[in-house]
């Protein structure tokens, strides 16, 4: 068995759960909330119609695969990548880094992961681990979702790498090229900050940030004339509870690990004000927690009359009142 | 959220919750899926009638196969076609049994790919009774001749009806 001295560690996140376990890694000490906070991961957009969707759906984050880009431009570090088109050489070529002893992250249809329960699994392309060691047809993997490391077969491994569709993975990898000896870790959450701010703030499309939000309190109202029936319709309420909860956001839609992420940039910018805004986020946090609890309960026992849809929508509206507000006044302090 | 409100009993699926700890200080605990841990037979029920009233239509013949786990999987016309990496217009054609009746072998092994499932599966209907009873034993003793395996036509011509039970 070829097997790396990697240490496994659950995290918030698959992207920035494994770009954090990378850069740790290769020696530097830095938290999950500091990478998802520097890389502005935080967002919110929603898609009403899109080919690719088969009902309107919601995202809280910023593009797949934008965390990675966006830590190199920020820490200096360097990422080496790697896409193909030949499943055969794209296997070859992350054995050969195994080999190496180099934990290679690669890009995966989380469908494919037969570790992933029943349940979770859906076709979603942007899913990424570590790969960690390979024995025969089977490869280690540090999976951030998961307690321990699991093992999964080739033959599963290469379908989940080279699925087609909507931002296949062309069995991209990566791995850590190199650290700078200096980080100005000041300038890159900075940097952070208002990249997160103008994402949720001055996006002038109106599918995206703050007005996403107000997009989705206001169409939440057209789902029942777009689902087949009122059990389709009760899982796709449910399914806010999950994309706010459950896929990998660390609660609340990624709002608990940016308020972390703004409590441990007012140390490293010695402001006290992003601690406020820190236990601020957090409150905010609990009010999108509510619509996750809201929208289980009221799927569960399919109560998804007009009154009760209206009060969904209602409580997404003032969550983008509250983070209107938010956004604007963390713009002020960098 | 405080520490001790993110606590939830969900062994089968874990996760890191971000909470406000007892010193103040923001940070991760490894939590369970509250959604997971209240609601999954939920999950669950809404599959199984998906999934019978989805069986019904394929065997009266008014859906293809193609449909069948295109709704299932809850793929779009667009992703499907460009996951099997085949024209979006004849994807379409191959949602419902008239069209189906021209897809090709090499078609139906990418679709079995997407999909995930055997090829033969999606040229019949597998249905186990009792499947919870006898399926432990069957695998682990290996008792396949216990079981009675009945093949029947459906009102779909590319479906075949195949029942698997126990041999009382």
């Amino acid at each position: 068995m070829t097997e790396l001295d990697f240490k496994h560690k659950m995290a918030a996140h698959c992207e920035s759960g494994t770009i954090t376990s990378l850069l740790n890694f290769g020696g530097l000490d830095i938290t999950e909330p500091l990478v998802f906070g520097i890389s502005g991961g935080i967002f919110f957009g929603y898609f009403h119609k899109m080919k690719s969707f088969a009902f309107p759906t919601f995202i809280v984050r910023n593009k797949p695969g934008q965390m990675r880009v966006d830590i190199e431009k920020r820490l200096g570090v360097k990422f080496k990548t790697y896409a193909f088109k030949d499943p055969a050489s794209g296997m070859t070529a992350l054995d050969d880094l195994i080999d190496r002893k180099i934990p290679t992250a690669c890009q995966v249809d989380f469908f494919y992961l037969d570790y992933v329960p029943s349940w979770e699994r859906v076709h979603i392309n942007v899913h990424f681990m570590v790969v960690v060691g390979r024995q025969g047809t089977r490869y280690l993997i540090s999976d951030a979702y998961f307690p321990k490391m699991v093992e999964l077969e080739a033959t599963s491994l290469q379908k989940g790498r080279f699925a087609g569709g909507e931002m296949s993975p062309k069995g991209f990898l990566y791995h850590l090229d190199r650290i700078p000896p200096e980080i100005d870790m000041k300038k890159a959450v900075e940097r952070g900050i208002r990249k997160a701010c103008f994402n949720m703030l001055k996006i002038p499309i109106p599918f995206l940030g703050i007005r996403g939000m107000r997009m989705f309190s206001r169409k939440i109202l057209e789902w029942p004339a777009i689902a087949r029936d009122t059990e389709h319709l009760s899982h796709e309420i449910m399914k806010i509870n999950i994309l706010l909860e459950d896929q990998g956001t660390g609660g609340a839609g990624f709002r608990f690990i940016y308020a972390t992420f703004l409590q441990q940039a007012s140390e490293i910018l010695n402001k006290s004000e992003l601690r406020d805004l820190s236990a601020e986020l957090m409150l905010i946090g609990d009010g999108w927690r509510e619509i996750s609890l809201f929208a289980a309960r009221i799927g569960k026992n399919r109560d998804l009359g007009a009154e009760k849809l209206k009060q969904l929508s209602d409580m997404i509206r003032d969550r983008a009142d509250v983070e209107e507000n938010f956004f604007r006044k963390l713009s002020k302090t960098v | 959220m405080k520490e001790k409100e993110g606590f939830v009993d969900c062994p089968d699926q874990q996760m890191i919750l971000y909470v406000e700890k007892d010193d103040g200080k923001y940070g991760p605990i490894q939590t369970g899926s509250y959604l997971t841990a209240n609601y999954l037979d939920d999950f669950f029920l809404k599959k199984k009638n998906l999934e019978s009233t989805l069986r019904d239509q394929l065997i009266r013949g008014s859906i293809s196969v193609v449909k069948y786990f295109m709704v299932l999987e809850d793929l779009t016309l667009s992703e499907l076609a460009a996951r099997a990496a085949i024209r979006k217009s004849r994807v379409k054609k191959h949602l419902d049994p008239s069209g189906f009746a021209k897809v090709t072998a090499a078609e139906l092994s990418r679709y079995a790919g997407v999909f995930n499932v055997p090829l033969a599966n999606l040229l019949q209907v597998v249905l186990i009774k009792n499947k919870e009873q006898f399926e432990p034993a069957m695998i682990l003793e290996n008792r396949t001749d216990h079981l009675e395996v009945i093949q029947d036509q459906t009102e779909n011509p590319y479906v075949v009806l195949t029942k698997i039970s126990e041999r009382t």
